[in-house]
C-alpha cells in the first residue's frame, strides 16, 4: 500500500537501497560521530617472549587495561601472538589488542612494559647481561617516549636494577616515571617460600627483600610480621648465622630459586608476569599500595652515585608517589652501599648514553 | 581433602614423540590462564582450592609448578601440585586434559587420532582409579574422537567426559563478528556446532545483536551469493588456528581462556550455555556413537541438559556428514 505523498517509484528507489544496504546499516544506527575516544588506561608491552607474554595475559586477565599494545621485531611470531589473544577477546575485557613492530602503534599508552633484551643464561650472572641489553634499549627508548611522552615505565628486562638506570637516561623522564620490576619478585618469592613455613597465605606473611634484584637482594629481618607480631622479636637470632632454626636459609632459596626454575624448565615467566600485573593494577587504579621496585636512591641511606634499588614505594598514577623510609640497620645499609658501588661500577663504563 | 581440586594432564609417556617439549609450553599457557581466571577478584575462595598438573618431563613440571607458586602472593589457590605419579591427583572435582601430539603446520586434527589414542590408553585409567568422581574435560585433538575415546576407556557417564569443542570455535567468530560491526563479542550472538574443525557448523539462522537475527536482515548470508560474504567469517575460523601455529608454531592463550571458560561454569555451577563437544547419537539425525558439539548446560555434576537447536536441513545435513566422517575413522580405532 502506498503511503499518500510518496510516489511509488520513490518506494521502489527506498525499498532498493535497503536491500543493498549492509547489514551493519541496517541494524545499527549510529549516535555519536567523529573519531573514536583516545584509549584511557591504554598498557604497551615491549617484547612477545615468554616473559612480555605472561606480563600482557596476567594484565588482560585481570582487566586492567581497555586497550593492549604488543610490539617486537621478529613479525610472525608478534602477528601470532596478537591473533591468539584476540581469538580469545569474548572472554576478556579489553576491547582492543594491537601488534606492530612500528612503535607508532604504541601511542597514548599509560605504562609502557619493558621486557625486550637477551634471556640470562644457565648459569649466567644478571651483570654479565648488561652491555647487550643496552644496546637493545639505545632503539627502543626513544620510541616508546616519542608516542607516549606521559607515560610510566616499568622495566622487567635484566639486569634490572641497571636498565632502569639506562631507560631513565634515555628517557629524559623524571625519576618518578621510570620504576624497575626489582625486588617485587624477591619479596613475593620470600613471602611464598617463608610462608609455606609456618602454614599461612604468603599475603598474609609480611617481609620485604630490598636492594638488588638478585644475588645480592637484602632482606630486611627486623621488618618480617605475622599479625603484627614482629618474628625477630620471638626469635633474636632470627636471620642471622647462628638461628638454629636457620631462616636465612629461605632467604637464600629466594635468591636461589630463580636460577632453579630457569635450569629445570629453561626460563621463568608466570610469577614476574603475576608481579608485573599487580605493580601496573596499583599505578592505573592510583591506589598508592606500596610495592618494593626499583627507584632512584640518590641522597637515600648515604649513597652517592646515580643507581636504581628497590626501596618500598608508595605507586599510583604518577608512578613512583613517594618512597618509605625504612629503618634499617647499619649491615643492611652497609649491603645497600655495597651494591650501589658494584652498580656504579658497572653504570660508568656503559657506552652511549 | 580438598574442596575442588583440579588437575591438568599436560602429557604423555615416553613412547610418544619430540612435540612434547613444545607441548608443555602451550599447557602452561592454558593452565596459566585457568590460573589466573579462577584468581579473579570477584570469585569466591570456594572455587578451586588446589591444581595439580601430571607430567612425564619432570624438570619441566618441576620448574613450571615452582615458577606457578612464586606467584602464590598475587594469587588464590593455595596448593599448586606437580608430579608425574597420578596419586597427587586424587579427589579432583575436575581433569583437564590437553595431553597429546600438536598439529603440526599444515597437518589436520584427524590425522593425529592413533597417536593420541595410546596417550589416552595410559591416562584414563589412571584418572579413573584416582579420581572416579570427576569430569573430564578433554581438549586434546582431535578434540570430538578423543572426547569419544576418553568416555569409552573411563566408563563414566556421558555426563562427566565433556570435550572443549566449538567452544573457542564460537569465541573466535563472535570475536570476528565484532570486529566487523565494532561491538564487544559479548555482544554479538553466533553459535558455531558440530565438528571441531575444517567441517564445523556455524548455524547462521541464530547469529543475532540484540535479538536481531542478522539472517532476517540479509537473507544470503551464509551462502555464496552474499555480496558482504559473511560466510568468509567462518572461514577465518576455521582456518584461524593454522594461521597461528603457522605465525607462532601453536596457539595457547585462546584456548586457555575458553577452557577456563567452561570450568568457571562447572566448579560456580553456572548452569551457562556452551558449545561444547558431547554424546549427540539420536540427536539431530545423527545415528553412530559420535561426540559433536551442541549448545549443552553446564553444571557442578557435569553436562546436565543439551539445548535443541532448530536447524535447517542442510545445517543437520552437515552434522550427520560429520558424524558420518567421524565414525568412519572412530571404527578402525583400537581401544
Amino acid at each position: 500500500m502506498n503511503p499518500r505523498g510518496v510516489t511509488s517509484t520513490t518506494y521502489r528507489i527506498v525499498f532498493t537501497l535497503w536491500i543493498m544496504s549492509s547489514v551493519m546499516q541496517k541494524l545499527i544506527t549510529p549516535m555519536a560521530s567523529g573519531p573514536a575516544e583516545p584509549p584511557r588506561n591504554k598498557v604497551t608491552v615491549v617484547g612477545v617472549g615468554m616473559v612480555g607474554m605472561a606480563c600482557a595475559v596476567s594484565i588482560l586477565l585481570r582487566d586492567l587495561a581497555d586497550e593492549l599494545a604488543l610490539v617486537d621485531v621478529m613479525e610472525d611470531k608478534l602477528k601470532g601472538e596478537m591473533m591468539d589473544l584476540q581469538h580469545g577477546s569474548l572472554f576478556l575485557k579489553t576491547s582492543k589488542i594491537v601488534a606492530d613492530k612500528d612503535y607508532a602503534v604504541t601511542a597514548n599508552s599509560r605504562i609502557v612494559v619493558v621486557t625486550a633484551g637477551v634471556r640470562q643464561q644457565e648459569g649466567e650472572s644478571r651483570l654479565n647481561l648488561v652491555q647487550r641489553n643496552v644496546n637493545i634499549f639505545k632503539h627502543i627508548i626513544p620510541q616508546i617516549v616519542k608516542y607516549s611522552p606521559n607515560c610510566t615505565l616499568i622495566v622487567v628486562s635484566n639486569p634490572v636494577d641497571v636498565l632502569t638506570y639506562v631507560t631513565w637516561k634515555l628517557s629524559g623522564l623524571p625519576k618518578h616515571r621510570v620504576i624497575g620490576s626489582g625486588t617485587n619478585l624477591d619479596s613475593a618469592r620470600f613471602r611464598f617460600l617463608m610462608a609455606e613455613r609456618l602454614g599461612v597465605h604468603a599475603t598474609s606473611f609480611n617481609g620485604w627483600v630490598l636492594g638488588e634484584h638478585g644475588d645480592t637482594s637484602v632482606p630486611v629481618w627486623s621488618g618480617v610480621s605475622v599479625a603484627g607480631v614482629n618474628l625477630q622479636k620471638l626469635n633474636p637470632q632470627f636471620g642471622l648465622d647462628g638461628d638454629k632454626e636457620d631462616w636465612k636459609a629461605t632467604h637464600k632459596e629466594v635468591v636461589d630459586s630463580a636460577y632453579e626454575v630457569i635450569k629445570l624448565k629453561g626460563y621463568t615467566n608466570w610469577a614476574i608476569g603475576l608481579s608485573v600485573a599487580d605493580l601496573t593494577e596499583s599505578i592505573i587504579k592510583n591506589m598508592s599500595r606500596i610495592h618494593p621496585v626499583s627507584t632512584m636512591v640518590k641522597d637515600m641511606y648515604g649513597i652517592g652515585e646515580e643507581v636504581f634499588l628497590s626501596l618500598p614505594c608508595v605507586l599510583n598514577s604518577n608512578g613512583v608517589g613517594s618512597v618509605i623510609n625504612m629503618t634499617l640497620t647499619d649491615a643492611e645499609v652497609g649491603q645497600l652501599k655495597k651494591s650501589a658501588d658494584t652498580l656504579w661500577g658497572i653504570q660508568k663504563d656503559l657506552k652511549d648514553i | 581433602k580438598p574442596k575442588t581440586k583440579i588437575t591438568i594432564i599436560t602429557r604423555m609417556p615416553s613412547t610418544c614423540v619430540q612435540e612434547t617439549s613444545l607441548l608443555i609450553i602451550s599447557i602452561s599457557f592454558s593452565i596459566w590462564s585457568i590460573l589466573l581466571n579462577l584468581n579473579k577478584p570477584c570469585v569466591d575462595q570456594d572455587l578451586c582450592d588446589e591444581l595439580c598438573l601430571i607430567d612425564v618431563m619432570e624438570e619441566k613440571l618441576k620448574g613450571e609448578v615452582m615458577d606457578l607458586q612464586h606467584g602464590s602472593l598475587f594469587c588464590k589457590t593455595h596448593k599448586i601440585v606437580g608430579d608425574k605419579d597420578y596419586s597427587t591427583t586424587a579427589h579432583s572435582k575436575v581433569v583437564v586434559i590437553t595431553a597429546g601430539a600438536r598439529q603440526q603446520e599444515g597437518e589436520s586434527r584427524l590425522n593425529l587420532v592413533q597417536r593420541n589414542v595410546n596417550i589416552f590408553k595410559f591416562i584414563i585409567p589412571q584418572i579413573v582409579k584416582y579420581s572416579p568422581n570427576a569430569i573430564l574435560l578433554v581438549v586434546s585433538n582431535p578434540v570430538d574422537i578423543l572426547t569419544y575415546v576418553a568416555w569409552k576407556l573411563s566408563g563414566f557417564p556421558r555426563h562427566r567426559v565433556i570435550g572443549s569443542g566449538t567452544n573457542l570455535d564460537s569465541g573466535r567468530f563472535r570475536h570476528l563478528m565484532g570486529e566487523k560491526l565494532h561491538l564487544h563479542p559479548s555482544s554479538c550472538h553466533g553459535w558455531i556446532i558440530g565438528e571441531h574443525g575444517d567441517s564445523s557448523v556455524p548455524v547462521w539462522s541464530g547469529v543475532n545483536v540484540a535479538g536481531v537475527s542478522l539472517k532476517g536482515l540479509n537473507p544470503h548470508m551464509g551462502t555464496d551469493a552474499d555480496k558482504e560474504d559473511w560466510k568468509h567469517l567462518h572461514k577465518m575460523v576455521v582456518d584461524g588456528a593454522y594461521e597461528v601455529i603457522k605465525l607462532k608454531g601453536y596457539t595457547s592463550w585462546a584456548i586457555g581462556m575458553s577452557v577456563a571458560d567452561l570450568v568457571e561454569s562447572i566448579l560456580k555451577n553456572l548452569h551457562k550455555v556452551h558449545p561444547v563437544s558431547t554424546l549427540v547419537q539420536g540427536m539431530h539425525g545423527v545415528k553412530d556413537e559420535v561426540f559433536l558439539s551442541v549448545p549443552c548446560v553446564l553444571g557442578n555434576s557435569g553436562l546436565t541438559d543439551v539445548i535443541h537447536m532448530t536447524l535447517k536441513p542442510e545445517e543437520e545435513k552437515q552434522l550427520i556428514n560429520s558424524a558420518e566422517t567421524l565414525w568412519g575413522v572412530q571404527k578402525d580405532l583400537t581401544l
